[in-house]
């Protein structure tokens, strides 16, 4: 009978925890798409923990790098896109950054990020791409690189195995062992996860094993997996129940292109000074949060 | 008669008759409402086999089916709706599908290239930094066709060459390479309608009503040729205005 004896281990964990080991220098990964299903709990922590240098691959990103980048936590950004759509056509703290020199930006299509963690996660240096042929991408980042093809001898690009330490990926549910599911945009989510050593995968919701097993397509998991539980933690993004926050990004987008106090104050009311996430939900108010909710 | 068109219906309306009959699918990417209108308002007349992809649902308008509703961003997740759903993470795996999409861009030049990431101060960093290529060097690459729509035209936008290359539109250049795809359509701008002669230069198709030759010109950084003197963008009629406003643009977000 002994040999029956095993238990499941839980993979539960606070912000915290899930998030120590994060070292400087470390490479990154933020999932999400554009304004949505941006696991943005864990992107407040961890532009609170005081981390430098980190290279951060977020491939359609905007509120997240913004923080990142005024908490001085990113020396290099691998991204297709950072912008808020309609509300800024580029992302103000960003554009500061990397026109003043003090965040490098290395340019990647869309495509090119998913070729990249592709190769990461088949443990390839790295996988052929057609996009991006006869244009600037190649002379603008030095870690893509034209070659003829030796089957057919075509012109295409190189993309390199984007290697993470870590992913954070948002899912709107997961179980305490680390089945994640989702029913938003996913974008890249689950390659980002496949291309990291370890995962942190942040849900409005922990269910029972069983919730998981009742629609099994939908699970995603990864090797090293932490799930932390942080409900409406996409906020000010949207997630499958609930839609951006318009009006706050109005105001951090204010606080971007001003700089200086105002986006020092925006920082200290919304990461810096809310302990928690909780304190953060508080800070945002049970009316804001109740009226975005679909 | 309808009261006379905005920039944007004017837009929507140039773009949905363009539309070609071995167009099966249209994706519409971030901001850009005219082109969503023109899409849903070709899929519900002359296209019923069409699908349209708007955020991420991929539908089709056919038998009277009506347009999902407009939201404010592409990603919202109201607009998962549909007969299937895109999943960014695939959409690449088959590179012929979408066939047809619409870009903008910071700077067009006069071969139709296209440029998203911002102007390089020639010593490694940037004079003005734009937010990235999204996925317009992949779709400009495999599309079947693509259209440029320019809000603004000035000759700071309209220049000789761009500072940098994002979507590749250049004819000779997009031939050279063997790049599948069809290149651009045309381009769409304040004052008119404008396409790309065999050699590959940019050319006016039509100038909107009231646009003169010289206006056009003084507003682009190159010089622009037309095949005699260009016509007068033909307007919307009124049954393709009323169509928009009471099938197609409910919110009025062209208005």
């Amino acid at each position: 009978m002994t040999l029956l004896a095993g238990e499941r281990t839980s993979v539960l964990a606070s912000v915290e925890e899930a998030l120590a080991g994060i070292e400087d220098g470390a490479r990154v990964g933020i999932g999400g798409a554009v304004t949505a299903s941006h696991p943005m709990a864990l992107v407040r922590a961890l532009a609170a923990s005081g981390v430098r240098g980190l290279t951060v691959v977020a491939p359609t990103g905007g509120l997240d790098v913004e923080l990142l980048i005024a908490a001085g936590c990113v020396e290099t950004l691998i991204a297709a896109y950072a912008g808020m759509e309609g509300l800024a056509g580029v992302a103000p703290v960003y554009r500061r950054a990397v026109e003043e020199g003090a965040v490098r930006v290395k340019d990647y299509d869309e495509a090119h990020c998913i070729a990249g963690l592709r190769a990461a996660a088949q443990k390839l240096p790295f996988l052929p791409c057609r996009s991006g042929v006869g244009t600037s991408y190649t002379e603008i980042n030095p870690d893509l690189t034209a070659f003829a093809d030796p089957v057919a001898g075509q012109q295409l690009i190189a993309v390199p195995a984007l290697e993470l330490d870590v992913a954070l990926i948002f899912a709107e549910t997961a179980d305490e062992f680390g089945n994640a599911q989702t029913t938003s945009a996913g974008h890249m989510d689950q390659l980002l996860g496949a291309a990291a050593k370890r995962v942190v995968v942040q849900v409005d919701r922990v269910v029972a094993n069983d919730e998981i097993r009742k629609d099994p397509l939908r699970t995603w998991y990864w090797k090293e997996t932490r799930v932390v539980r942080a409900p409406f933690g996409t906020h000010p993004y949207s997630s499958a129940t609930m839609v951006a926050d318009v009006d706050h990004l109005k105001e951090a987008i204010g606080a971007g292109r001003e700089g200086g106090e105002a986006l020092d104050a925006y920082m200290r009311r919304y990461v810096h000074g809310a302990p928690d996430h909780d304190s953060y939900l508080e800070e945002i108010g049970i009316r804001r949060i109740a009226s975005l909710q679909i | 008669m309808a009261a006379a068109p905005t920039l944007g219906e004017l837009f929507a309306v140039l773009l949905a008759r363009d539309f070609r009959p071995e167009d099966r699918s249209l994706q519409v990417g971030a901001n850009l409402p005219m082109a969503r209108a023109a899409a849903v308002m070709a899929s519900i007349t002359s296209r019923p086999d069409l699908r349209v992809i708007l955020g991420m649902g991929v539908n089709n308008l056919s038998g009277g089916r009506p347009a999902p509703p407009v939201h404010p961003f592409l990603f919202d997740p109201r607009s998962m709706v549909g007969e299937a759903v895109m999943v960014q993470e695939r959409v690449f795996d088959d590179a012929e599908r979408p066939d047809v999409f619409f870009v903008g861009g910071l700077q067009l030049d006069r071969r139709g290239n296209l440029n998203l990431f911002g102007i390089p101060d020639g010593e490694g960093g940037w004079k003005l930094r734009g937010p990235g290529g999204i996925a317009l060097a992949t779709m400009s690459t495999n599309c079947s066709g693509y259209y440029i729509v320019m809000p603004r035209h000035d000759a700071r936008i309209f220049v000789e060459k761009v500072a940098l290359i994002t979507a590749l539109g250049d004819r000779a250049e997009r031939a050279r390479l063997g790049l599948p795809g069809g290149g651009p359509r045309f381009v769409l701008s304040p004052l008119g309608v404008f396409d790309f002669d065999d050699s590959g230069e940019m050319r006016i198709r039509s100038l909107h009503e009231g646009v003169s030759l010289d206006q056009v010109q003084e507003a682009t950084g190159f010089p622009l040729t037309s095949d005699g003197t260009p016509p007068v963008t033909e307007p919307p009629s009124d049954e393709e205005l009323t169509l928009l406003r009471e099938r197609v643009d409910l919110e009025r977000t062209l208005a």
